[in-house]
């Protein structure tokens, strides 16, 4: 450390005249000393930028000599294209205005062909009249400042290109997600399309029957294993079907999509419970298991053939289906057995089991699935509503019309836990009690 | 949940498959790959001993019969034995106890 400023030391006069003598030694350097190797460029020109003096710093930066300078060339010349352009139409005017400027920065051109950034101040020396009589420029080196500034750009430039990137990414995100909301609502639509052709809009009004069903899918697309239908196939008879097929989701529905269609054309051609229910079984076992890749289903094939003594009859055939039910006018509930019915598409040819029955006014018809007598009555796997629970429930509710027995079923149901676990269907038919039976009003 | 487990012995007859644990939608097809892949010859009989099943939807079913299939593809014979009474239950109601022959015990008939 040494000691700065100009405070004497307060004793000892030795010291004092050491201090001297290193202020002498620096005053030596005569101000033409300072002026030619000052840390930075002097140049005086003329007011046309005819150089009148120049300082070494300056000429060693530019590898200039001095006689080749001074008197011959401009302030001018020292610049780059760029350099002498910003000269022209900024430095030069604006000098000549305000009579002097500060910090402009220039690139002057080395010898070596280099170009030095360098930053410029310059004032204008008036004479004693005010008339301007020479410019007083000095030059600093600005390389290092230049390359801050370059890295500054350079980083700028970088975090813009950074958030172009990302706000690019994020558009095409949003465009994506769009893309995907589009998509999505054109399969639920293509979705909708196809699950309106698994089931029936409604079913028809048929003369003299009361008809109600109750389905519910548990796959999340609604893509059921279960079905049912109920159509006319001539003047005055009805047919009807009710089954679930193996398998869920969208395997599932084309499996119900073919069953459906199939018993359709089938009852068109055959009415006949077995009859329909071969040429299902020969369609699925030809479409499936015959290629090695078995699909069936369990299903109800029935006709209705109203009478004319109010009664109308019904003959039914089981493929592997649970036997239906019979809620009675006069308070009795049972089974409608159809023992020994093949699962449909199993083999390529099967037994089908067939019944006969007749409903008389107050009867009526329960065809269910198994999601009915398997659902979950508690949390184990077999703890399971069984057929004996669903013929008491039907004696505890017997008499019953279509409507009531499915509105009850549909309670029940409801009331398993979280609600049916499988896909379930339910279809009652029936014929109306007498209005009033107290009248014994004969319809 | 039971995992399903399969082993698999040798007797005479044929080869004996014994099926414990559940048989669902998510399992069903561990049994098909693994029936699929015994070689069967003509004449043997392949036995899947169900009495350990604990449970069987459709898609187990669906598996009886992928191998059933196999069986006779190789001209063998095939039979569920010991199975338990809700699948049993089940077979009745959708015709299958007289598709499949089944027999009361997973032991083999004496040769």
């Amino acid at each position: 450390m040494c000691r700065t400023g100009g405070v004497p030391e307060p004793s000892g006069t030795g010291d004092e005249a050491a201090m001297d003598a290193a202020f002498t030694a620096l005053l030596e350097d005569s101000a033409e000393e300072l002026y030619e190797s000052a840390p930075c460029g002097y140049l005086s020109t003329l007011m046309d930028g005819t150089i009148a003096r120049i300082n070494a710093t300056l000429l060693n930066w530019l590898g200039l000599k001095r006689e080749a300078v001074v008197g011959h060339r401009h302030f001018v010349d020292l610049l780059t294209v760029g350099g002498k352009l910003y000269h022209e139409t900024h430095f030069a005017p604006l000098l000549r205005m305000q009579g002097e400027l500060r910090g402009i920065a220039l690139e002057m051109k080395t010898s070596h062909g280099g170009r030095l950034p360098v930053l410029v101040s310059s004032v204008i020396k008036h004479g004693s009249e005010g008339e301007p009589l020479l410019i007083r420029t000095t030059v600093f080196d600005a390389s290092d400042r230049r390359a801050y500034e370059e890295e500054l750009l350079r980083r700028r430039q970088d975090a813009e290109r950074a958030h172009a990137e990302a706000e690019r990414a994020r558009a095409e995100a949003e465009q994506a997600r769009r893309q995907a909301e589009t998509d999505r609502e054109r399969l639920a639509d293509a979705l909708a399309v196809l699950q309106k052709s698994l089931l029936p809009d409604s079913l028809p009004a048929l003369p003299g029957l009361e008809t109600a069903v109750y389905y519910h899918t548990a796959s999340p697309d609604q893509l059921g294993g279960d079905f049912y239908d109920l159509f006319p196939i001539d003047g005055d008879r009805w047919a009807f079907f009710l089954g679930d097929v193996c398998g869920k989701g969208p395997q599932a529905a084309a499996l119900t999509s073919l069953t459906r269609y199939t018993l359709r054309a089938a009852a068109h051609h055959d009415p006949e419970p077995d009859a329909a229910l071969s040429t299902l079984n020969a369609v699925l076992h030809e479409r499936y298991t015959a290629g090695g890749d078995p699909r069936y289903c369990t299903c109800l094939f029935g006709i209705l053939e109203p009478g004319t003594d109010g009664r109308t009859t019904v003959r039914l055939g089981s493929g592997g289906h649970p036997p239906a039910l019979l809620l009675r006018a006069d308070g009795r509930a049972e089974f409608l057995p159809t023992p020994g019915g093949l699962l449909v598409g199993v083999l390529p040819t099967a037994p089908f089991a067939t019944a006969t029955t007749a409903l008389a006014p107050g009867d009526t018809l329960l065809l269910y699935t198994d999601g009915l007598t398997e659902a979950r009555t508690g949390p184990a796997r077999d703890d399971l509503y069984g057929e004996e629970a669903l013929l008491a429930f039907a004696a505890a509710h017997a008499p019953a019309a279509p409507h009531a027995v499915i509105t009850a079923l549909t309670e029940l149901l409801e009331g398993f836990g979280d609600g049916p676990d499988d896909d379930t269907a339910l279809l009652a038919l029936g014929v109306p009690a007498p209005a009033d039976p107290a009248t014994n009003d004969p319809r | 949940m039971t995992p399903l487990n399969i082993t698999h012995s040798d007797t005479a007859a044929g080869p004996v498959l014994h099926v414990t644990g559940e048989l669902d939608h998510a399992r069903a097809t561990a049994l098909r790959q693994r029936t699929e892949r015994l070689a069967l010859r003509p004449g043997q009989c392949l036995t899947l001993d169900l009495s350990g099943l604990e449970f069987c939807d459709s898609t187990g079913i669906t598996a009886l019969l992928a191998a059933r299939q196999h069986a006779l593809a190789a001209h063998a014979d095939i039979v569920l034995a010991a199975v338990p009474p809700a699948l049993l239950r089940v077979l009745t109601i959708v015709g299958l106890d007289q598709v499949f022959t089944l027999r009361p015990s997973g032991k083999p008939p004496v040769a």
